[in-house]
């Protein structure tokens, strides 16, 4: 379904990579210098205690904020300040930690709206749905009917996600991203509020993405139990300081890691 | 006792009495209606995707008319000058998004809402400069737009419909059942809504803000236009014509401020009930009452209907 | 017993399959919602599909005789594999999708199943993770391929691999008019399937039907309703219960009418309304579910919607079964009867998808009144029926302008039935069974050698309308100490007619007196409590809330004035009451698969509050273990207040008031 890219980026090799990234809002420090990369098919998880800057992180690779100092790479191309339009354009798609959806519009429609940067006719032919728009957004409507399928929500796609429950709500988040068939797929704690089954049935869906599209994931989650069987390596941020990176299980035993999460004073 | 005759009684007993005149009444204030709708439309419009109260809409209504009737006395056809005359409605939503909007993006609602009140006043010195500020009259044969009164028998009168009245209405539901059309259907439209709900959102599937922003500022440019020829029709094109912009705050609180039915329904039911209350109310109350009544009907409604006529029923949990 | 009326010998569903692609090739046989679309397969189409399932099973082994388990939600292949079965003389055993591993491993070994075709990835799953205990399954063939790529394909097939291999020995070994010849092998007297009764006690039992059985059953029903090949059903019950299995696919071929199958569970009012069917069948709890959710809807409706709701409902309630009866009606009731069609009983029936509905039946359980009297107010046909796996379904059903919401009919054509001394009701007929599969001693248990097969339930012949009432199962009906006879169902079914009762089970048997345990209807109470501002945190919260045990006490009370009201009854009103903290679920073996109550297995779990009930307790401590979905076990802990009644002196009733 993807555009065949001229330089293509194999299994494994580095996606994204982040270097030396500092963020400040006034003279609060939200991210020190932090770098780490992800590579191209992984599920890679950022956790950390509370206020680690852990979404500041995640804010700045899709563009929403920019370092002060620090470049990102992403697809081997540099850049310090980039547009969440740009991000988005050059592939990656998010869900956010509270859901942030377009409430008075149904299921459908919000996933289509996913589909925005694929659907290209002009605004001429906009204006009337006629032809070539018609035919495109009849096209467009098959992939998001494919992803309503995937994830199980047929029976709210014309309901207003406004109206929905919590983990639903999140479930149409993450369809929306899935939509703009991303290379890098950033989850803002895709479990957060969630039930024990909502739970299982997101990993689920997260292992299916990656698995079934091989899309790359990169997760923030609080659930330590989730990102270590979700997730293939994680980075640990505490004070916006990068304090541990590694698979689960060398993280897990990282003494740095254990103190953070216990609050040992710094 | 008398007064409470006057108001309670009397006015419904003349109704009866002339049924004819009442449905003159009514019709009038149908029409009056759907210029007010217009107007309110043109705000939501704005207000839906940029949260932006557009104090220049007036405004906008006068520059997009003179604009037209102005290159009309120019010498160009008068087709020719409507489609630059919705030329120039472009390249000022293009321009306002560019030297207005994007500059004070992220900025709190309250400085938009000022940063219009400047343009307000920029394109009526601007417009002054260019257009002249004498009234102008609105090129309505040359845009074969019908004149003259229809006569209809009704319960043994006669009610009498001006053609343009017809048009305006004609022209008023094409606009808006095309709007509509385009917002539900269309993925321009689907985007719309999108920025309309949260800009954050939108920002990360890549909609482009901007792009939106210079789409509703057009359609709002297009609607203030036809406003503009079909209320210039009625009268003369004059810069007093931006105060009609005032006359869409009741409708809009009313209809409320982001829903496009509320602005239809919100701007017939002011219609309406501006001219029903001129007609028979008025002498008892004197002069002056349509200054206000508006935003009685409004308020009336609004104890009722705090939500407004089409808005969620909004609970508050504690 | 197979002298019946087929047609020039057309005797099984694979040959009905054939005349149907002839008779009716165009016609759409089967559509199923998929990535939001309806998609339609022909009789023609549906039979070039069968004909290549059909071989590729054969060159998976599949022999006459050998049985192939079906286990997944009504999908057309699933159905196609069942007709693909039958027509190389195999014998299909649907199996319920939601059983968990160990019951299904019961069914699949019981059967000695050779090939289980399933729906999708979680049935490959549950069927692999038993399948050392499943030596005679050979092969695994899914419909979905969804997360199965990675998966070992030696014994597990997509079933469009297995249709190639069908269409590859088409052309070979199987050449020219092979797959018809295999048909016509088939005899009326074969047994045409095994279904499995999810009894309320004990190991399910295989229950194997002929095709003479099935098809004189489907072809009286098609005649009693004059039903067409122009009805539209949608199929949505479990495969493997036997209503669905008749109304979906034996009724379907014999009259070559439309099945529909839903885009999936949570979709199928929405499906429904897009399809309109004509013909319905559902068990009462389906008719519940759509009136409660109705009725809460709404309690958060606008006032002047709300009013006319009510307004009109009244009205329907006055004159809507004699409209619907035709008996003669005043022509005002029935203007405004036609104003509220327009306003309130059309947009009713049009969201439930019941407009085209000709005929709709309601079975498995005793329907409330209420609910009854509701849907035929509105214009719905809704009848009454009786019926049991054993007999293929039909046993009695209520003809035409003979409709009581307290009978289930008279008996359906060719079937003869009497009553036993202790009430148990007997039938006979060409439908009925052959026995159970591989257990004569149970099939001796429940059928005689002339033919009479014990139905387990008791009722009686009410000699008014000369209809069958049935009032409890047969062994449920029990005495209390002083004598006074005590149908427990009876009672519970009177408890759940209020919306805000889910579930009910009463214990009185061999007691002093009757008691009750009761569900809260989350939906109905729920909303309740959010428009009264009661806050709850859980389920477990909200059962406990001293207000809702009120409004419930008051729902019992009324219930007992009813029973005071009914002469034999009026000795068995409820004495005392608890509220469950936890919802009664048929993960837990609370329920039936068909949901439902298993009121010995239900007193032994909660035996401490079962004997708080009788033994003067306030307030009773209790831990319930529970098992999670994926198999994980916990714990709550509640608290459990036991309220006593009021009982009502009997009353002289008006006996036949409810008739």
């Amino acid at each position: 379904m993807r555009a065949p890219d001229e330089n293509k980026i194999k299994a494994g090799d580095t996606l994204l990579s982040v270097e030396n990234v500092s963020l400040s809002f006034g003279g609060v420090k939200a991210i020190r210098g932090v770098s780490f990369d992800i590579k191209k098919g992984e599920i890679r998880a950022i956790i950390g205690p509370n206020g680690a800057g852990k979404t500041s992180m995640l804010n700045v690779i899709n563009g929403f904020y920019h370092p002060q100092e620090g470049q990102i790479t992403f697809k081997g191309v540099k850049r310090r300040k980039m547009r969440p339009h740009d991000a988005a354009t050059g592939g990656i798609a998010r869900t956010f930690q509270n859901v942030a959806l377009f409430k008075s519009m149904n299921t459908l429609d919000n996933i289509m709206a996913g589909r925005s940067l694929k659907m290209h006719q002009s605004f001429f032919w906009q204006l009337f749905r006629y032809g070539p728009a018609e035919r495109e957004e009849i096209a467009h409507r098959r992939v998001v009917e494919e992803i309503i399928d995937f994830l199980e929500i047929q029976h709210i796609r014309r309901v207003p996600v406004g109206k929905l429950p919590y983990g639903l709500q999140k479930r149409v988040e993450l369809g929306r991203a899935l939509a703009m068939e991303p290379e890098l797929l950033l989850l803002d704690e895709p479990m957060a509020g969630m039930n024990l089954e909502e739970k299982e049935d997101m990993c689920r869906y997260i292992i299916d993405v990656n698995n079934h599209y091989g899309t790359t994931i990169a997760l923030i989650e609080h659930d330590m139990g989730v990102v270590m069987d979700l997730a293939n390596r994680v980075v640990v941020l505490d004070y916006g300081q990068k304090i541990a990176d590694g698979t689960p299980d060398e993280v897990k035993a990282n003494q740095a890691v254990i103190d953070a999460y216990l609050g040992v004073a710094h | 006792m008398e007064i409470l005759y006057k108001v309670f009684i009397d006015p419904f007993v003349q109704m009866g009495a002339a049924p004819d005149l009442l449905v003159q009444t009514l019709w009038e204030g149908l029409v009056a209606g759907v210029l007010y709708s217009l107007i309110a439309l043109g705000f939501v419009l704005i207000f839906k995707a940029s949260g932006v109260f557009n104090f220049a809409q007036g405004i906008m209504v006068v520059f997009a008319a003179l604009a037209l009737v102005t290159l009309y006395e120019k010498g160009v056809p008068a087709f020719i000058a409507l489609g630059l005359a919705v030329l120039v409605m472009f390249v000022l939503a293009y321009a306002t998004e560019r030297i207005v909007l994007r500059p004070l993006v992220n900025q709190p609602d309250i400085i938009l809402f000022m940063a219009t009140f400047g343009l307000t006043y920029f394109l009526i010195g601007f417009g002054e400069l260019i257009f002249g500020g004498n009234p102008k009259v609105m090129i309505a044969d040359q845009l074969y737009l019908p004149k003259g009164p229809i006569d209809f028998k009704v319960f043994g009168g006669l009610v009498s419909i001006q053609k343009i009245d017809i048009a305006a209405a004609v022209v008023a539901s094409l606009m808006v059942a095309s709007l509509a059309f385009f917002f539900s259907k269309t993925r321009i439209g689907r985007a719309l809504r999108a920025v309309a709900d949260s800009h954050k959102a939108a920002l990360s599937v890549g909609i482009s803000l901007n792009q939106i922003w210079v789409i509703v500022w057009f359609a709002a440019g297009l609607v203030a236009l036809a406003t503009g020829i079909m209320w210039g029709a009625r009268s003369e094109v004059s810069f007093a014509l931006q105060v009609v912009a005032l006359r869409a705050l009741p409708v809009l609180i009313l209809g409320g401020f982001t829903s496009i039915p509320g602005a239809i329904v919100g701007g017939l039911i002011i219609g309406v009930g501006e001219k029903l209350g001129e007609f028979y109310w008025g002498p008892l109350l004197g002069r002056g009452i349509e200054t206000w009544l508006a935003y009685m009907i409004a308020l009336v409604f609004l104890l009722f209907r705090p939500q407004g006529l089409f808005g969620e029923k909004i609970i508050e949990r504690i | 017993m197979a002298q019946n009326a087929n047609d020039k010998g057309v005797d099984t569903f694979p040959k009905f399959l054939l005349v149907n692609a002839k008779v009716r090739g165009d016609r759409p046989a089967i559509r199923e919602k998929d990535l939001g679309i309806w998609q339609a397969w022909t009789w023609a189409q549906v039979k070039e599909e069968v004909k290549a399932f059909a071989l590729g099973l054969k060159e998976l082994g599949v022999e006459r005789g050998d049985k192939v388990a079906i286990v997944g939600a009504n999908k057309p292949r699933l159905y196609w594999a069942m007709a693909a079965t039958q027509s190389i003389g195999g014998i299909p055993v649907p199996v319920y999708q939601d059983a968990v591993a160990d019951e299904m491993s019961f069914v699949l070994q019981h059967a000695g199943a050779k090939i289980a075709v399933v729906e999708n990835q979680e049935q490959v799953d549950k069927v692999l993770s038993i399948s050392d205990q499943l030596p005679s399954i050979t092969h695994v063939v899914y419909d979905d391929p969804r997360g199965l790529r990675d998966y070992d394909h030696t014994r597990l097939k997509g079933i469009n691999e297995v249709q190639e291999l069908g269409r590859k020995a088409m052309e070979s070994k199987y050449s020219g008019d092979a797959w018809e010849k295999m048909i016509d092998e088939g005899k009326g007297s074969d047994i045409a399937v095994i279904l499995y009764t999810s009894g309320t006690t004990g190991k399910p039992k295989g229950v194997m039907l002929t095709y003479d059985a099935v098809v004189v059953s489907s072809q009286n029903a098609n005649a009693f309703d004059n039903l067409t090949e122009k009805e539209e059903v949608i199929a949505y019950l479990p495969m493997a219960w036997v209503g669905d299995h008749i109304f979906s696919y034996a009724q379907s071929y014999v009259a070559g009418y439309t099945v529909n199958c839903p885009e999936s569970p949570e979709t199928i009012i929405e499906d429904r309304r897009e399809i309109g069917t004509s013909y319905a069948f559902a068990p009462p709890r389906v008719y519940e579910n759509l009136l409660t959710l109705t009725m809460v809807r709404m309690e958060d409706a606008g006032p002047l919607k709300r009013r006319m709701f009510h307004y009109f409902l009244k009205h329907a309630r006055k004159w809507g079964e004699k409209i619907l009866n035709k008996e003669p009606v005043p022509f005002g009731a029935r203007l405004i009867y036609g104003l509220g069609e327009i306003l309130v009983y059309g947009p009713m029936k049009n969201r439930y998808g019941f407009t085209n509905v000709r005929v709709a039946y309601t079975a498995g359980e005793a329907i409330g009144p209420e609910i009854f009297r509701y849907y035929r107010s509105l214009g719905v046909n809704l009848k009454q029926l009786y019926g049991q796996t054993e007999a293929a379904v039909y046993i009695t059903a209520q003809p035409d302008g003979e409709i009581y919401a307290d009978t289930v009919g008279r008996p359906s054509p060719n079937v003869e039935i009497k009553i036993e001394p202790n009430g148990e009701v007997l039938f006979r007929s060409p439908g009925v069974f052959v026995g159970y599969y591989k257990d004569p001693e149970k099939t001796a248990e429940a059928k005689t050698a002339d033919g009479w097969v014990k139905s387990g339930d008791a009722g009686f012949f009410d000699p008014k309308t000369g209809h069958l009432k049935i009032i409890d199962r047969a062994k449920d009906v029990g005495k209390l100490n002083d004598g006074t006879l005590f149908a427990p169902k009876y009672i519970e079914n009177k408890l759940k007619f209020y919306p805000n009762i889910k579930e009910a089970v009463a214990f009185g048997d061999g007691r002093d007196y009757v008691t009750v345990m009761l569900n809260i209807d989350l939906v109905s109470v729920g909303s309740w409590a959010e428009r009264n501002n009661v806050i709850y945190g859980s389920y477990q919260e909200l059962a406990a809330h001293p207000r809702v045990y009120q409004m419930l006490g008051e729902h019992v009370a009324e219930v007992n004035k009813s029973l005071s009201e009914e002469g034999p009854m009026a000795g068995a009103q409820i004495k005392r009451f608890l509220i469950l903290h936890k919802e009664l679920d048929a993960d837990d073996g609370e329920l039936t698969r068909t949901l439902k109550v298993r009121r010995g297995f239900i007193a032994e779990r909660y035996e401490p509050l079962a004997e708080g009930l009788y033994n003067g307790a306030k307030e009773v401590e209790i831990t319930t273990e529970l098992t999670f979905e994926d198999g994980r076990k916990g714990a709550i802990t509640a608290r459990v207040k036991i309220e006593d009644m009021k009982t009502f002196p009997p009353a002289a009733a008006p006996m036949d008031k409810a008739a």
